[in-house]
């Protein structure tokens, strides 16, 4: 059979598989049909055998070139990303996650950084506001001082509204930066981990001798266990990508890294979670007029639901399976 | 075919399930800046759209701290999960990408999952250093300069970025390609040549190819241009099939490919005989 009789009775094929490719990218395999379906199955088959068989056929290049794109369409309706799964996401997160993160040395290693580098700036901040104006600046030792000046609940709601919206953006953003950087090495998580634990170190200290101190613990107590674990948990993520380009256990770097990016996402994703869940107190109870001891309370609550989440979920009770 | 051609064409060869090899080709920097740029532009559409609905709404109870609130945690979003959940959603292609005709893929041509759209998502902070500081009213605003992602693309196969390694996804183009059919060749000279040809003329797998590449193209190409490169192998057909030595190359590179792809030798002769017909 010569090229242009073969073409000819192919053709009919090639457009219809064309046409269902179409209608599979708008609408879902739900909506099309199972006959459409059914017939797409068989056209991609067929389109697949005379990719496989072009060179045989001496098919003209443009004619190979347009089947190899007819076919990558079509394997891309066939083989869809897999969808949301909430279940297998749930097991990860609530299984898997705790499980990996209770061994990880890289969360002992970003708990340890961040908070020794936390608790000693706010030592030094509070024993020589000298330390503040070094890591801070006047300027934003003023900001912070004049943000927190009225009581909480005396400032008005919409600056409330606009201060909470900012703190949420910011905070978690430092925390995912915290991850990105990691995979430099591991240095660049370090860096912004320490410099974050170091600038938020020397805010605590400095606001612990200054007069709107009072009003600034009213407004961090309750959302703070979250927000700072996030932060850890973040950078801890980033740490195991970065380091395990360096540390490759016997396989190559890119397969070290995929293995650690496979663990380190969701771990992120956790973090997020936890950065979701302060933002929601930060939005209602932190800038509240309810009493100290109720934010005193919700953060205990919070440490309680860490402590749950990393050593209960976590200890250790046997094999792993991967989820998502 | 060896690896420095492969790399020089941008393709890349995905064996399916079914064991069929087909190729794609992998996007490149400027095409994929393009579809970076107009998800960025979209989300920012997004934010203030979503910003102008909260002021519509709140703006009449005087709480623009609302507005605040919400434009910030939108640009969160927007900032961080716009790329990875679309991408999940979407079968690895985010509205840029769609327009541009581009989708992202797992390294062996399968769909990413979740875990690797967000991931890649979230990496592309690190592909955007190192950041450059504008100073506007004396708040820097930090603008990405793209360097590492760029470097990194070219360090790396494939057209990789940093989120890409990590992630083991590549991003190729996925946009619909037409159908031309075969070239047909109608002047009446090939025609008349192809009759000449032996009647088991055969070709082998790579003249095929190489004649249909010619004949698809020829047009294009300037008379003079056309004939010098039909001579390399026009030469040794004439001298393959006997022909006269004043044989023009470009008519019988047609004559044989027209004879190979379109028209049996009998076919040949009932398209020539009616322009003999004529010319009597």
């Amino acid at each position: 059979m010569k090229v242009v009789e073969l073409l000819e009775s192919r053709l009919q094929n090639w457009r219809e598989l064309e046409q269902l490719c179409v209608q599979l990218e708008h609408h879902r395999k739900r909506t099309a049909g199972a006959p459409a379906v059914g017939r797409f199955a068989t056209l991609y088959r067929a389109a697949c055998a005379d990719l496989a068989l072009a060179d045989a056929y001496q098919l003209p290049p443009n004619t190979v070139q347009y089947l190899h794109q007819l076919v990558g369409r079509a394997h891309n309706q066939l083989y869809l990303s897999r969808k949301f799964a909430y279940k297998r996401w749930l097991y990860e997160l609530l299984h898997l996650v705790p499980q990996r993160l209770f061994h990880d040395n890289c969360v002992r290693l970003a708990f340890c950084l961040f908070y020794g580098v936390f608790i000693a700036s706010m030592l030094a901040a509070w024993l020589s506001p000298a330390f503040a104006d070094l890591v801070i600046g006047k300027e934003g030792l003023q900001q912070v001082e004049e943000m927190h000046a009225d009581s909480v609940g005396g400032t008005d709601f919409n600056s409330a509204q606009a201060g909470t919206g900012f703190y949420l953006n910011h905070n978690a953003t430092i925390g995912l930066r915290c991850f990105v950087f990691g995979i430099l090495l591991g240095v660049g998580g370090i860096y912004e981990t320490i410099f974050n634990a170091l600038y938020l170190g020397a805010m605590f200290g400095f606001m612990i001798t200054s007069k709107s101190g009072p009003n600034f613990f009213q407004f961090v107590t309750a959302h703070g266990p979250f927000e700072l674990t996030a932060i850890v948990l973040g950078a801890a993520a980033g740490m195991k990508l970065g380091f395990s380009i360096i540390d490759t256990r016997g396989y190559t770097r890119t397969a070290s890294l995929r293995r650690a990016f496979r663990e380190a996402v969701p771990a992120a994703v956790t973090a997020v979670i936890l950065f979701g869940l302060a933002g929601l107190i930060e939005a209602s109870l932190s800038p509240s007029t309810a009493p100290y001891a109720v934010k005193a309370g919700v953060a205990v609550l919070c440490c309680g639901v860490l402590i749950f989440y990393f050593v209960a979920l976590g200890y250790p009770r046997g094999g792993q399976t991967d989820a998502v | 075919m060896n690896g420095a051609i492969k790399q020089l064409d941008n393709r890349i060869e995905i064996v399916t399930p079914e064991n069929i090899e087909f190729t794609y080709r992998v996007a490149g920097p400027f095409r994929r800046l393009g579809a970076y740029l107009l998800d960025n532009l979209l989300c920012w559409v997004f934010i203030i759209v979503i910003c102008i609905i909260t002021f519509l709404v709140f703006g009449v109870l005087q709480s623009f701290g609302t507005v605040a609130l919400v434009g910030l945690v939108a640009h969160f979003f927007t900032t961080w999960f716009y790329g990875g959940v679309f991408e999940s959603l979407w079968n690895g292609q985010t509205l840029g990408k769609r327009m541009f005709g581009l989708r992202v893929l797992s390294e062996d041509g399968q769909p990413i999952n979740g875990i690797q759209a967000i991931g890649r998502n979230f990496l592309r902070h690190a592909d955007t250093l190192p950041w450059a500081y504008w100073t506007f009213e004396e708040s820097p605003i930090p603008l990405s300069t793209l360097q590492l992602g760029l470097l990194f693309m070219f360090v790396y196969g494939n057209y990789q970025r940093l989120g890409d390694w990590a992630a083991g996804t590549m991003v190729v183009l996925d946009e619909p390609q037409q159908l031309y059919g075969v070239a047909r060749v109608t002047e009446p000279a090939v025609l008349q040549l192809a009759t000449q040809l032996p009647v088991n003329l055969v070709v082998n797998r790579s003249l095929g190819r190489a004649l249909s590449a010619y004949v698809q193209r020829r047009l294009r190409v300037p008379v003079a241009r056309r004939f010098e490169m039909a001579s390399h192998l026009g030469e040794a057909l004439r001298e393959r099939y006997n022909l006269p030595a004043n044989t023009n190359y470009d008519l019988l590179l047609c004559a044989v490919y027209h004879r190979a792809f379109i028209a049996s030798a009998t076919e040949v002769l009932d398209e020539a005989r009616p322009m003999e017909v004529a010319r009597t």
